[in-house]
């Protein structure tokens, strides 16, 4: 929503002064543009805050409990730093000298850092990753065979689920999609109401008789039956999300391709599909995350202790060890995050790009 | 003549074959893993209501029982409900439609990069790990002055050390899921803005209309749809979903966070009573579905399906 | 040619023969254990026994060892520990050997998972007539013993010296208060008052800090007030209305006196220990003789000296004056599974890991009472043991919980009436009100409600 701006032009003899018209029109758009950067900026402080405190957490604590002098100390270096970029960005004349300024913010915020933060920061908090067993080593022995098996084991299967299930998903997501975007067939009105339904049925309360049907089935306390219940109780929404891409193709690139001798599969897979490859990559991002992040359901089907994912991982060890060590536990957080945080920064746009089936204003 | 009769016979068949086998090919793996792992389970969840099983996982009789003691014996249950009600309404009222909706309209009206910026950030919770997430949460609202918000109510504001997990517990899980629940809206929203022609703004602004007015006119009318499944959707998801609640307060304390879909679990899985926990998703799933059909018709959403234009196998 | 293919394929199979290492037989047997900082040993026993087992079969030149493959769960209590056990037995994923509350004996054995170990141990003299007899009642139900007791303690209320001086107390009223207890002159309400004061003046930050989940210790708190839980001739639980309602009186008391901490059950065990093992922030902290190591450690006490200056013990005190007062002792025991293929095999690495060397390791590093008559004799017990030589004579005042299949859902029920009241959500009569309707949605013919 910008509006193009004026030049100044010369005085004209109706009296209208159009330079003085512009230049306020200018302040206005430059006071509306900081009251709404001040808003948002207000209501993005209570997220990025304690985010921020976890990872000085992890980089600064010590056992015995935790100190937010660190944190302090490091937002009154970083916010004003921010806020005199944020002016500078607004009155600057030019890139150029916006540039200049960023690099010399940025060189004095991380000097200052250096000097007043630096020298409490240590790694020792991230020992969880080659030492095994330190919540014992911290508080008690508690077990005959060590209370938690190494994290990079609860790493891989969390892996594991994750990426198969993002593979299922995006191949039965893409194909159930793909066919309610382009055939008319018999209850497709049904199927799609049917899906916006089952957004309704508690997928935890239904932990139950999912419990007893994967016992039945043989799945339970397997990993592959976590994967398949969980991808199901995503499917509708992904299906949704999905046939809007879909949507958006145009029918001339399908027909032609047909009309070149294509049959309908081979038009889908070659023609249609690259081009939902935004659709694709949102989809394939939100469902991995999702599966890297599960609990609940790992929780409750999974029985032995042979299937530590990283969400069971973290939650135990905070339950056992925050009162005495917040470092480790902020550390175990932030190693489990990473990945999702990284996946998310650098898919960002794509995400950004989800729509809703079919919807034109 | 004969040939192209038969030919076009056996090219109907081949049709229609044809479509069969797409219909099993495309439609096919969904509808098994939906049968198998999302209608099965309702109807076990049926017929396990109506039995007495416990803990042991074994059933001996088919009754009422758990029906009656809903209706009559429970007294958690009115309570349940109104704190569902309450949550559902607030988060979805406040958050997960309103707030996302500001954050749509502002982060695409700031310059593009800052904007992309904001929306990351509040896609940030979401993307999060939920125990992380929870946790972060625990150590904000920690009742000494360690937490970060009684650190920002003592030194800044002056004002009482707080204990929001024992004292307004109500308003933390609004809080927490709220700051989700927007996230996802916000990006429905922006992508809906972002796709109404640039040459509509233009002309409105030329016209001398204040922002204000370019929102009401131009924005609200594109965002009908996307808002109508927000709605529905952000009301199902509320009514049913209890992963942060209980991560954060478990229920507590006592029973004041407890919605119905977290007692029907605590029910079952805390106290062994499996079937009557049964028997409360069912009641949750019949009221979650009325919600669906209703505001279905409401926001007359059948106008979101268009039809294909395509008949070829 | 036909020999050369004839010769490699039999050299082959003589050289495979030879160099293949003979499989070694192994019988592989699963335990099910609670990662418990007071009690490693217990399943550290057993993995010992097994040991002792291979060494045995070493000596007689068969290749068959014993493997135990260890399940060390991280439930936060032991209840919630039973409740996994249960899902997992109901799925056909039950252990072979299992640590459980004795209480729970009732429940695993009326679902038909834990064996029935009365002609094992009658047929075993000599691996169980050591263990002391009033133990075993912990593990009968039905007349029959469905498990081995692995250890037992003394449950009682630490006071914190240091905050009672600063109250002004004497080191002579201090060293009288457990008598008083003992006597009935030192009533619940008295010891809310103490702990009330305290909180008030300043002395201590938490007033009495209890478990923050349910568990063994509120039934000794309730049965001050005159509430007896099972009923023997009817084998059926049973409740008083009007026990309860002064428990839950107390409890409001209590709450309103600052004594019991509003949130202590939302409190993680760390958090709670945390306050309670270090500096003086709790003035009476409600558990059991085994922490007696934790408190050392925490406080830096080396000797019994110290730690009797700094600490004193009573039992659960009266509800009403010239009551009794009431302590409660807790066996945790071994359990075999009636559906493991080698449940006999199990029940004798059970018997082994019962012997006095083995569980004096697991009772003097733990602080918990030992369970063979022979190690009560032993030097180390006397050396090392000095807390539970001085715990023992509260033993005087103590029960077992009973034995019901339905007792876990009981103790659930009356804690969730605690946390209520403690919290603020409930009013005495409400809480009782509360307690009494869950007992009988829950427990349905099996509790007796009496006025």
């Amino acid at each position: 929503m910008h509006a193009p701006t004026l030049t100044a032009a010369p005085a004209r003899a109706d009296g209208a002064d159009w330079a003085a018209l512009a230049l306020r029109a200018r302040w206005r758009r430059t006071a509306e543009q900081s009251a709404l950067l001040a808003f948002l900026l207000a209501v993005s402080i209570p997220i990025l805050l304690p985010y921020f405190w976890m990872v000085v957490i992890s980089f600064t604590a010590r056992s015995g409990g935790v100190s937010t002098s660190v944190l302090w100390a490091a937002c009154a270096i970083i916010v004003p730093a921010v806020m005199i970029y944020c002016v500078v960005h607004l009155i600057a004349p030019s890139t150029r000298v916006r540039l200049v300024a960023a690099l010399v913010l940025l060189v004095a915020t991380i000097a200052l850092l250096i000097a007043l933060v630096g020298p409490a920061l240590h790694v020792a908090n991230y020992r969880f990753l080659w030492r095994r067993n330190i919540v014992e080593e911290i508080r008690s022995k508690a077990t005959a065979g060590g209370q938690f098996p190494s994290v990079w084991i609860a790493f891989r299967n969390s892996l594991a689920l994750a990426l198969s299930e993002t593979v299922i998903i995006l191949a039965v997501a893409s194909l159930a999609a793909y066919y309610v975007s382009r055939f008319a067939f018999r209850g497709r009105e049904a199927f799609l109401q049917g899906l916006l339904v089952l957004h309704a049925f508690p997928a935890m309360t239904l932990i139950i008789p999912l419990f007893l049907i994967l016992h039945w089935i043989g799945l339970l306390d397997t990993i592959v039956g976590v994967m398949l219940v969980l991808a199901t109780i995503e499917l509708p929404f992904y299906v949704f999300v999905l046939k809007g891409f879909f949507d958006a193709v145009p029918w001339d690139i399908e027909m032609s391709a047909m009309t070149d001798g294509a049959t309908r599969r081979q038009a889908f897979r070659l023609v249609v599909l690259p081009q939902v490859r935004v659709g694709l990559i949102a989809v394939g991002v939100f469902a991995f995350i999702r599966a890297w992040e599960e609990y609940i359901f790992v929780r409750t089907m999974l029985i032995e202790n042979t299937h530590w994912v990283m969400s069971l991982y973290l939650y135990w060890v905070s339950d056992d060890i925050m009162g005495v060590d917040y470092g480790i536990v902020a550390a175990v957080s932030v190693f489990y995050v990473l990945p999702s945080l990284l996946l998310y920064v650098f898919c960002q746009k794509y995400l950004t790009q989800m729509t809703i089936g079919g919807i034109r204003g | 003549m004969p040939e192209d009769g038969d030919a076009m016979h056996a090219f109907a068949r081949a049709q229609s074959h044809r479509r069969r086998a797409n219909f099993a090919l495309f439609l096919g793996p969904a509808l098994v893993l939906l049968a198998c792992f999302f209608l099965a389970p309702v109807i076990v969840d049926l017929v396990l209501a109506f039995t007495d099983m416990d803990r042991t996982l074994a059933v001996t009789t088919l009754t009422l029982d758990n029906f009656a003691r809903m209706t009559s014996r429970d007294t958690r249950l009115l309570a349940s409900l109104g704190v569902t009600a309450i949550f559902v309404l607030c988060t979805l009222g406040i958050f997960n439609v309103s707030f996302a909706l500001l954050l749509a309209l502002t982060t695409t009206a700031v310059p593009r990069a800052l904007g992309a910026f904001f929306r990351a950030v509040w896609l940030l919770p979401r993307m999060s790990p939920s125990v992380v997430y929870a946790l972060l949460w625990l150590w904000v609202v920690d009742p000494n002055e360690r937490g970060l918000l009684n650190q920002v109510l003592i030194h800044v504001l002056g004002m009482a050390p707080a204990d929001l997990r024992n004292n307004h517990p109500l308003v933390l899980i609004i809080l927490a899921n709220g700051f989700i629940g927007a996230s996802l809206g916000m990006i429905i929203f922006t992508s809906a803005i972002r796709s109404i022609p640039e040459h509509l703004f233009h002309a409105a602004r030329a016209d001398g209309a204040g922002a204000l007015a370019i929102v009401r006119h131009i924005v609200f009318p594109a965002l009908r749809w996307p808002i109508s499944y927000m709605t529905i959707h952000q009301t199902l998801s509320l009514l049913v979903s209890f992963e942060y609640i209980l991560l954060i307060t478990g229920g507590g304390p006592f029973f004041d966070t407890t919605v119905f879909s977290l007692y029907a679990y605590r029910r079952a899985f805390e106290n062994g009573q499996y079937a009557y926990g049964a028997a409360l998703s069912l009641i949750l799933i019949v009221i979650g579905v009325i919600a669906a059909l209703v505001l279905w018709r409401l926001m007359d959403m059948r106008r979101l399906l268009q039809t294909p234009r395509i008949e070829v196998h | 040619m036909k020999w050369n293919l004839a010769a490699v394929v039999a050299l082959g199979a003589a050289l495979a023969a030879v160099t293949l290492p003979a499989v070694a037989d192994e019988v592989v047997i699963k335990l099910w254990s609670r990662a418990d900082r007071s009690g490693p040993l217990r399943a550290g026993n057993i993995v010992a026994a097994a040991d002792t087992l291979n060494k045995l079969l070493a000596a007689t030149g068969t290749d068959k060892r014993v493997k135990i493959e260890l399940n060390e769960t991280n439930a936060k209590g032991y209840d919630e520990d039973a409740l996994d056990l249960l899902k997992a037995f109901a799925v056909d994923k039950g252990p072979d050997i299992f640590v459980l509350a004795h209480e729970w004996t009732g429940a695993f054995a009326q679902a038909g998972y834990a064996w029935n170990l009365e002609d094992h141990i009658r047929k075993n003299p000599e691996l169980y007539d050591d263990i002391i007899t009033s133990l075993w009642q912990a593990v009968t139900y039905k007349g029959a013993r469905y498990g081995v007791p692995q250890d037992s303690e003394v449950r009682m209320l630490f006071l914190n010296n240091d905050d009672m001086r600063k109250l002004g107390m004497s080191d002579a009223d201090i060293a009288a208060l457990p008598a008083k207890v003992d006597a009935g002159q030192f009533t619940a309400n008295d010891l809310c008052d103490l702990a009330g004061q305290a909180v008030q003046k300043g002395a201590a930050k938490y007033g009495i800090l209890h478990r923050p989940n349910a568990g063994p210790d509120f039934q000794m708190l309730v049965e001050s007030f005159g509430l007896v839980p099972y009923d023997k001739a009817t084998a059926k639980l049973q409740a008083s209305k009007t026990a309860l309602r002064d428990f839950y009186t107390w409890v409001k008391y209590c709450t309103d006196k600052k004594a019991l901490v509003a949130d202590n059950t939302s409190m993680s065990w760390d958090a709670i220990e945390h306050a309670s093992f270090t500096g003086d922030d709790v003035f009476a902290f409600f558990h059991g003789v085994w922490r007696v190591t934790d408190q050392m450690k925490g406080l830096n006490l080396k000797t019994r000296e110290e730690y009797f200056h700094r600490f004193t013990w009573i039992n659960a005190p009266a509800g009403k004056k010239g009551g009794k007062p009431s302590n409660l002792s807790h066996p945790i025991a071994y359990a075999v599974s009636a559906k493991s293929k080698n449940r006999e095999l199990a029940a004798y690495i059970v018997g082994l890991a019962s012997q006095p060397y083995r569980n004096l390791q697991h009772a003097v590093s733990t602080n918990h009472t030992p369970i063979d008559y022979g190690e009560q004799s032993m030097p180390e017990l006397v050396e090392k043991g000095w807390a539970l030589v001085a715990a023992t004579p509260m033993l005087k005042y103590a029960s077992f919980m009973p034995n019901h299949p339905k007792i876990g859902q009981y103790n659930a029920i009356v804690f969730k009436g605690i946390q209520g009241v403690e919290t603020g959500r409930l009013t005495a009569q409400k809480a009782t009100e509360f307690v009494l309707d869950e007992l009988e949605n829950e427990l349905g013919k099996d509790i007796e409600i009496q006025k």
